[in-house]
């Protein structure tokens, strides 16, 4: 008959008993509380619900990047949008643009525009994407890198899951939670005409943890420029947790600053160099209930205001009019460039399980966004765009080695109407560490205000009775396109083989009804007025629906894991556009470069030393929408950091030299060259 | 690690033969319950079953529920008592010297506690300890990651006493264990990020400040990020988002108090030396494992793959 105590135990337990009385340690004496049995066995509130479980990559019906807090610090990059570099297959133009606003301008696989709005862009699940474009204002968001635990892209269309916008894809940024920043945080920058400094602090109290950030940001821009940025904001997030089963979180951000705009170069007469004022804010609120072990809710609302306050003055037009000139009231034209946009968005979601093979999310949600812009839209009036929209995506793990992923959207919007976006996936996994991919989704890209209601103009009054105003009409768009299509197919490779992970995709998208600028031939002018257009040689613009593309590659991301000290990260990617339905713009094809290659090796001294070298190149491209044919651009960026601690204290000095060789380049446009420039970073957590 | 086993024999042999008189032989258990919770109740009745199932009837069982009664009132020359849960065992531990205690449902460091507070010897004083061996919770994350070599482990003011052990644990099953260990709760994040950086899991080790119901969200969080698991000491914590933990069940803590309770009854003696439990069980979350892509073949397999593994570990 067996012992009922074995050895080990016996002896082990004794041990610790033993010792523990030899040692004369009482922890009880010590002012700790004896733990109770409820310690151990007590409730512990489900943290890892099914919500909040991602699927496993191997599952997943996209291709996903996920770029981590280290990879970030790693870089050394000062501007948010300049990390997409290191995602296969992405676009990022610095400085892009200088009618509206300058900013980075970030797209995937092509046909990018200063205002690229092919992607949904959110932070924690709130869209920040910009109903006037489309596209981000990306240096104007209450954000400080360092609040940023990870970022995830889909690359590819997503609306299934992410809803309107996510044509090409998807970007989420998520931020580090209450619960794991450090107490106090500073961190300083200067160098190549920008400083920043940063304040964060968490603290908790009783069921509510929180974290707030505070920041100033300079950016002096370019030399040849007027694109100079001040901007400070604070944000805030909290959780609160109302029971074992609920939990409240809680966001608000708050910015303002100024920016300089216009760009001589390309704008002499009307837009000229100026200085604006941005201001925005947002508001967020998330409940999450934790209905059993396999179902999950969440009611998220939020609402977010944007202000641009902008006016600009003519330079004096008689000279420019030539015979008209005498005739015309003042000298200048007075232009009020405000745009405000609001937006507000209820959504409610759904995660279950259904046995250990099916997990599903379904849900809902309505939006408004609201845009005023008196000059765009050629109205004093606030204009309103509503959109609904409900989707569904069941994950079915047919078997160990394959899994299952469909989903769809169905949404109406205001300028639209009513559609469908589906998607279907096939997961083969013939071992462990490799999935084969194969997939297939639709997604449509609703007209952004500028393709659908953009009717700008400059409106001189003359002296004369008939015409009583000239008119320069920028654009004239008359509405109801139809969205652009796209039906995106891939074959996906993910696999890891020791320390090395390779992520492969083999594309093939079909964008149909592209929605393109064009000439109206027929725009009415309003009684009584002179159109200029024709005098100038200028062309009232308008978007059509005409053309279609195909844009075919391969793009890869490789990780190797050389030495428990040394990272590479590697990753490419090839695409070529070519028209398959007449009538797309002459340099569509080439808008998007046809290699582009990032990588990222990053190696640790010791435990106080570390260093990371980048390497970027972006083949030549014909930038559209207030870009131009850019050349072929190298660029290698160097990072070299310093850890230290000291109690509690502990931080970090590091040095960032962007642009090493000092290669001079211009990039997405001729207005931009970039030399070498560098920057000193010091952070501090206490 | 010659030095402290001397320490040992030497320090029990001293127990042992500084015992003073040996405990009565009793003709009845009485059990005290910290309160009437449904776990406690239950091990009551499971108690009750095991002991008409092994036919030893004879011994009579009463209860005493702490909850109603400031000082349990117990016929200390022939009951063995069992106090469930830490109150109970505290209220027991100042009962006759002489009346055999054994508490269960306790902390290790718990009873360590109340054993030197109190005075009492370990012959008539002793536990089932709620602590799963380290060998029983290594053997757990060998089966499920066989290709887990680093694993890292947190310890605080309370379970920082238990390095040495953990450390041998680990080096008997191959398993290269890191430590950190924390003076205070801002050092919690931080060092579990250190630790998740160079270890393929963490093992949950009790401690009232690193391992509570407010940590729980931000390590389970933080680990999950890592997209690394974490094995954990409760069928609570592995529905938070543990990956998986052994843990003793109501009737499996019952039918071991049974065994030990008849066994010193017919021997009259010392109560055997505090031990972990003898019978576990298997707690798994499918739903963590699918997400961390960890393939868990079938749970019967892996419980009885860990039976064998103990057994004969144990020959």
């Amino acid at each position: 008959m067996k012992r009922f105590t074995n050895k080990e135990t016996c002896c082990g337990l004794l041990a610790a008993v033993i010792l523990a009385l030899a040692d004369g340690v009482v922890h009880a004496e010590e002012g700790n509380p004896i733990m109770s049995e409820d310690d151990y066995i007590g409730d512990v509130p489900k943290v890892l619900t099914v919500s909040r479980l991602s699927q496993a990559a191997a599952d997943v019906p996209s291709a996903v990047t996920v770029i981590d807090r280290e990879t970030i610090r790693a870089s050394g990059i000062i501007d948010l949008p300049e990390i997409f570099r290191l995602v296969p297959g992405m676009y990022v133009g610095a400085n892009a643009g200088y009618v509206y606003n300058t900013n980075h301008t970030v797209s995937y696989h092509g046909m990018t525009t200063a205002y690229a709005g092919s992607m949904q862009v959110m932070i924690n699940g709130r869209s920040v994407y910009s109903p006037l474009f489309g596209g981000v204002n990306w240096s104007e968001l209450p954000i400080a890198i360092v609040d940023i635990e990870r970022i995830e892209v889909t690359r590819g269309p997503n609306a299934a899951s992410y809803g309107a916008n996510s044509y090409f894809g998807v970007i989420n940024i998520i931020t580090q939670s209450p619960l794991v920043t450090p107490n106090n945080s500073v961190i300083a920058t200067r160098g190549s005409g920008r400083n920043e400094v940063f304040y964060r602090h968490a603290g908790k109290q009783d069921a509510l943890n929180y974290r707030f950030t505070a920041g100033y940001r300079q950016d002096d821009g370019l030399d040849n420029r007027n694109d100079f940025k001040r901007t400070r904001f604070i944000n805030t997030q909290a959780d609160y947790r109302l029971g074992v089963n609920d939990a409240l979180e809680l966001e608000f951000g708050i910015a303002d600053g100024a920016r300089g705009e216009g760009n001589l170069a390309n704008d002499p007469f009307v837009f000229l160099p100026r200085t604006k004022q941005i201001n925005n804010h947002y508001q967020l609120i998330r409940w999450r209930h934790h209905i059993s072990d396999t179902s999950d809710f969440t009611l998220q609302a939020f609402h977010s205001y944007d202000k641009s306050d902008d006016e600009t003055t003519s330079v004096n037009l008689r000279p420019i009019l030539g015979p008209l000139g005498p005739f015309i009231v003042k000298d200048n034209v007075y232009i009020n460039n405000t745009v405000v946009q609001e937006r507000a968005d209820i959504e409610a979601q759904q995660t279950f399980a259904v046995g250990k093979q099916i997990r599903a999310v379904w849900g809902g949600s309505v939006r408004q966004d609201s845009v005023y812009a008196p000059h765009y839209l050629d109205s004093g009036k606030t204009d309103y765009f509503n959109l609904q929209r409900i989707f569904g995506h069941v994950e079915w793990r047919a078997h160990e080695m394959l899994t299952v992923n469909a989903g769809a959207m169905v949404e109406h919007n205001d300028f639209t109407g009513t559609d469908i976006s589906p998607r279907v996936s096939l997961n083969f996994k013939p071992h462990p560490n490799h999935t084969f991919r194969i997939g297939s989704s639709s997604a449509l890209r609703t007209p952004n205000y500028v393709e659908e209601k953009f009717r700008d103009r400059l409106v001189i009054p003359t002296k004369l009775a008939n015409p009583n105003t000239l008119i320069f009409q920028y654009r004239g768009n008359q509405g109801n396109l139809d969205p652009e299509r796209i039906i995106s197919r891939e074959i996906g490779y993910l696999g890891k083989i020791g320390r090395f992970e390779l992520d492969a995709r083999l594309f093939s998208d079909q964008i149909d009804d592209v929605i393109r600028d064009s000439d109206i031939a027929d725009f009415k002018v309003p009684a009584k007025s002179l159109l200029l257009n024709p005098f100038l040689d200028a062309d009232v613009t308008g978007d059509v629906n005409r053309g279609g593309a195909r844009i075919e590659g391969l793009e890869f991301q490789a990780k190797w894991q050389i030495s428990r000290q040394t990272n590479l990260l590697v990753n490419h990617s090839y695409v070529h556009i070519r028209q398959t339905t007449d009538g797309l713009k002459r340099d569509f094809p080439d808008s998007a470069p046809r290699n582009t290659f990032s990588s990222l090796l990053t190696h640790r001294f010791n435990r106080q030393w570390d260093a990371s070298l980048a390497y970027y190149q972006v083949s030549k491209a014909n930038l559209l929408g207030d870009g131009d044919e850019i050349d072929l651009i190298r660029k290698s960026d160097l990072r070299i950091a310093r850890k230290f601690e000291s109690g509690r204290w502990n931080g970090e000095v590091n040095m960032v030299i962007e642009n090493l060789f000092n290669n001079h380049y211009e990039e997405f446009a001729e207005y931009n060259t970039f030399k070498r420039r560098g920057r000193v970073n010091v952070r501090l957590d206490f | 690690m010659h030095c402290w086993l001397k320490k040992i024999a030497i320090l029990a042999l001293g127990v042992i033969l500084s015992c003073p008189a040996l405990s009565h032989a009793y003709t009845g258990v009485t059990i005290i319950l910290s309160a009437p919770s449904q776990a406690y109740l239950e091990f009551v009745d499971h108690f009750k079953d095991e002991l008409i199932l092994t036919k030893n009837t004879a011994l009579r069982v009463k209860v005493i529920d702490m909850q109603e009664t400031e000082r349990p009132v117990v016929a200390e020359n022939s009951e063995l008592v069992i106090a469930l849960g830490v109150k109970a065992l505290e209220a027991a531990s100042k009962l006759k010297f002489t009346t055999p205690v054994l508490g269960v449902y306790t902390p290790l460091p718990s009873f360590n506690s109340l054993l030197a507070v109190s005075g009492r010897d370990l012959g008539n004083f002793s536990a089932i300890v709620l602590d799963q061996p380290y060998a029983r919770q290594m053997l757990l994350i060998k089966t499920l990651l066989p290709d887990a070599k680093n694993v890292g482990v947190m310890l605080g003011k309370t379970s920082s006493q238990y390095n040495e052990l953990i450390r041998d644990a680990g080096e008997k099953k191959v398993i290269n264990i890191s430590i950190e260990t924390i003076n205070q709760e801002s050092e919690l994040i931080p060092k579990l990020q250190k630790l998740l950086d160079d270890n393929d899991a963490i093992m949950a080790i009790p401690d009232p400040m690193v391992y509570s119901r407010e940590t729980a969200q931000p390590i389970l969080l933080t680990t999950y990020r890592h997209q690394k698991p974490v094995f954990g000491y409760s069928q609570s914590y592995v529905r938070a988002g543990a990956l998986a933990a052994v843990y003793s069940k109501t009737r499996q803590l019952a039918k071991q108090a049974a065994e030990i309770a008849v066994r010193t009854q017919a021997a009259p003696g010392l109560l055997p030396p505090p031990q972990t439990p003898k019978y576990f069980s298997l707690s798994i979350n499918y739903q963590v494992a699918r997400s961390l892509n960890v393939i868990v073949a079938d749970e019967e397999k892996l419980y009885k793959k860990l039976l064998e593994a103990e057994a004969t570990q144990n020959e």
